[in-house]
């Protein structure tokens, strides 16, 4: 991937969320008795597996649609996914693996200088919206490629979109912006 | 009556009138008595023209009561709060906006009053008086999370780019509410309100310079302002010796528990710029500090530009020093300096999450020491190592929470692993071994064959 400038930045994705259909009515109950880390919720109408390798959660509902959750790739969470189902095969469902979609992927970034907050979304109206009132983060929304960016003053962001190249273009997106507002001008100004 | 025009079939007389019978119409012959002709009950004309039902029954659409209450709350907040009339008529507008849109037409009452707050809360805003989220959140009766939350969905519905506050704005207003004038108090303990409010300002404009304000909660730095002006505009014994708790008691405040980290890290940034005041020849502590705020903040932009120097200098010296320990030295050791923008090399990668501080094996200063005493800051990673790096930074990057190092999990084996020389060497036995070994075998055997 081509960077407009020559440093490098480590994106570090810690969650990716996805779905997928079994293609068969599960038995919550049988699921519960007989899987192994399972927890199951009957209030809310669902069953929790756990997987080890690679480490992930999912959500398991009666209609067959899964959530997977806390997968740290796209891959991973695909081999997850695929375990999954055939973790419930071997139960003795008749599991079809299908319409897997990756959801949503979560990933924070370190910028190695501190943003001044206001002056950043002073430039940036009405793209990014800061209230320090109520989070001490400033959120910048892509539309055209959805993804959710909050910016720390410490230079933390966290990055969340459909997809892991959409989060990395939103990094590349933001960096210029947030480079411009990296120290507090010195002249006069506002004070925040 | 007489109806010339109809004849009686009995009789063939033309004196018919109009006989009516209780309600039903009837056209009676007079000479035979024969009813000519009878209305029908069922057709009766009606007097007056048709009505369509569901006009009938319909009134007048009249405004909604809750429509006119809110408004009218809209106007007591607008007087409580004392603004101005454009104030208070772009508020009324946008709450009537707000109001009958889908999102707030159906919501419980109570989150109509706090749309009633966040509506004065945006025009005040939009017109350049200070207020915070605080404020209106007391007057609503609501807590700031709700308030929140309801602002954010008005502005987004009404499409209102509205200005972020001035803390140093705001700083008046908040002076106020604290009944610290000489009405209140005891003299020795009074303070004006103006001179207060200036200092407090002073302090709030070098804490935003040196990074305290940017992404914190305003409430709390001003709290923290002005205690600190409080303390500074008359340093006696006993004002110093008051606490914050104490402070907040008889200025009657609620006390901010944040304020408190606030008036560390003031303290901090005071004692930074007060070592660079020339005339004061004794160490400049935290407990000193009040002592020099007025001359610190007189001159704060100079011993601001002299403190950036001398830390520039020192990082100079110690880059110096252990490069030439070691003698590896990297050129341009100057450049990190007033430079912040100096990110690890490595390619533009997206990584997974490794549990392991990689972070810190990976972080590369310019200055790359093969410091033999193990420097601690650079096992902290990237963050925190130009945390430390710069006088000034964000609290929470200088002293970055050290990431919990999860322990690697006992992985499986899965016997696929690589093994290296070195390794399969010590699985393999040495020919000398071997021949101790069969030695042993051997005599073992001769052993066991002479006990049985």
């Amino acid at each position: 991937m081509d960077s407009s400038n020559d440093d490098a930045l480590d994106i570090i994705i810690t969650n990716v969320v996805a779905t997928f259909r079994t293609r068969c009515h599960l038995n919550l109950r049988t699921i519960a008795l007989e899987g192994t880390n399972v927890i199951y919720k009957p209030e809310v109408g669902k069953v929790l597996m756990k997987l080890r390798k690679p480490k992930i959660t999912a959500s398991i509902w009666s209609s067959g649609k899964i959530i997977c959750t806390g997968a740290t790739s796209e891959d991973d969470a695909k081999v997850g996914a695929r375990r999954l189902a055939r973790c419930l095969q071997k139960l003795g469902f008749k599991v079809r693996f299908s319409a897997f979609k990756v959801v949503n992927v979560l990933a924070v970034c370190s910028m190695p200088f501190s943003i001044h907050l206001v002056d950043f979304t002073k430039n940036n109206r009405p793209i990014a919206s800061y209230e320090p009132e109520l989070h001490p983060a400033a959120t910048y929304r892509i539309k055209h490629l959805k993804a959710t960016i909050q910016v720390f003053s410490t230079g933390s962001l966290t990055v969340t979109g459909p997809n892991v190249q959409n989060v990395a273009t939103a990094v590349e997106q933001v960096y210029p912006l947030l480079f411009e507002c990296r120290k507090p001008l010195r002249e006069k100004r506002k004070v925040n | 009556m007489s109806r010339s025009a109809l004849r009686c079939p009995g009789c063939d007389s033309s004196n018919i009138i109009d006989d009516d019978l209780y309600a039903q119409v009837q056209l009676v012959c007079v000479d035979c008595g024969a009813v000519v002709s009878e209305g029908s009950l069922a057709d009766e004309h009606v007097e007056g023209s048709g009505v369509n039902f569901v006009r009938a029954v319909t009134s007048a659409k009249k405004p909604c009561p809750n429509l006119i209450k809110g408004l009218q709350r809209v106007k007591v907040i607008c007087q409580t709060l004392r603004v101005h009339s454009g104030i208070e008529n772009l508020s009324q507008s946008h709450y009537q906006q707000a109001y009958q849109h889908d999102s707030f037409i159906n919501v419980s009452l109570q989150k109509k009053d706090v749309l009633a707050g966040c509506s004065v809360l945006v025009s005040c805003r939009l017109l350049n008086w200070p207020i915070t989220m605080g404020t209106i959140g007391c007057l609503v009766d609501a807590d700031l999370e709700m308030v929140g939350a309801v602002y954010r969905e008005m502005v987004k519905i009404l499409n209102i780019v509205a200005p972020i506050i001035n803390v140093t704005d705001v700083m008046e207003a908040h002076v106020q509410e604290y009944k610290i004038s000489s009405l209140h108090v005891p003299e020795d303990l009074a303070e004006n309100p103006k001179d207060l409010t200036k200092r407090a300002v002073a302090l709030v404009e070098l804490a935003a310079d040196t990074w305290i304000v940017t992404g914190r909660r305003p409430i709390p730095i001003m709290m923290a302002a002005i205690y600190l002006a409080w303390q500074s505009l008359k340093p006696t014994k006993q004002r110093l010796k008051f606490s914050l708790d104490k402070f907040c008691q008889i200025a009657k405040v609620n006390k901010h528990r944040p304020a408190m980290k606030r008036i560390a890290e003031m303290k901090e940034v005071l004692c930074k710029l007060g070592k660079e005041i020339p005339w004061v020849s004794e160490a400049v502590t935290a407990d000193n500090i009040v002592l020099h705020v007025a001359d610190v903040l007189q001159h704060r932009y100079t011993l601001l530009k002299r403190a950036q120097r001398s830390h520039e200098k020192a990082q100079l010296d110690n880059c110096e020093v252990s490069c030439g320990d070691s003698q590896t030295e990297d050129g341009g050791a100057p450049s990190q300096i007033s430079d912040f923008v100096k990110e690890t090399s490595n390619s533009t990668s997206v990584e997974q999450w490794e549990p392991h501080s990689e972070q810190g094996n990976g972080c590369d200063n310019t200055c790359t020491v093969s410091d033999p005493h193990g420097d601690s800051q650079q096992s902290q990673g990237p963050a925190s190592n130009w945390g430390k790096r710069v006088l000034f930074a964000p609290p929470c990057v200088v002293n970055a929470k050290r990431r919990r190092v999860e322990q690697p999990e006992l992985k499986d084996v899965t016997g696929d692993e690589e093994i290296s020389d070195s390794e399969i060497d010590s699985y393999i036995r040495t020919p000398k071994e071997v021949r101790d070994f069969a030695l042993n075998q051997k005599m073992l055997s001769v052993l066991k064959s002479q006990k049985s």
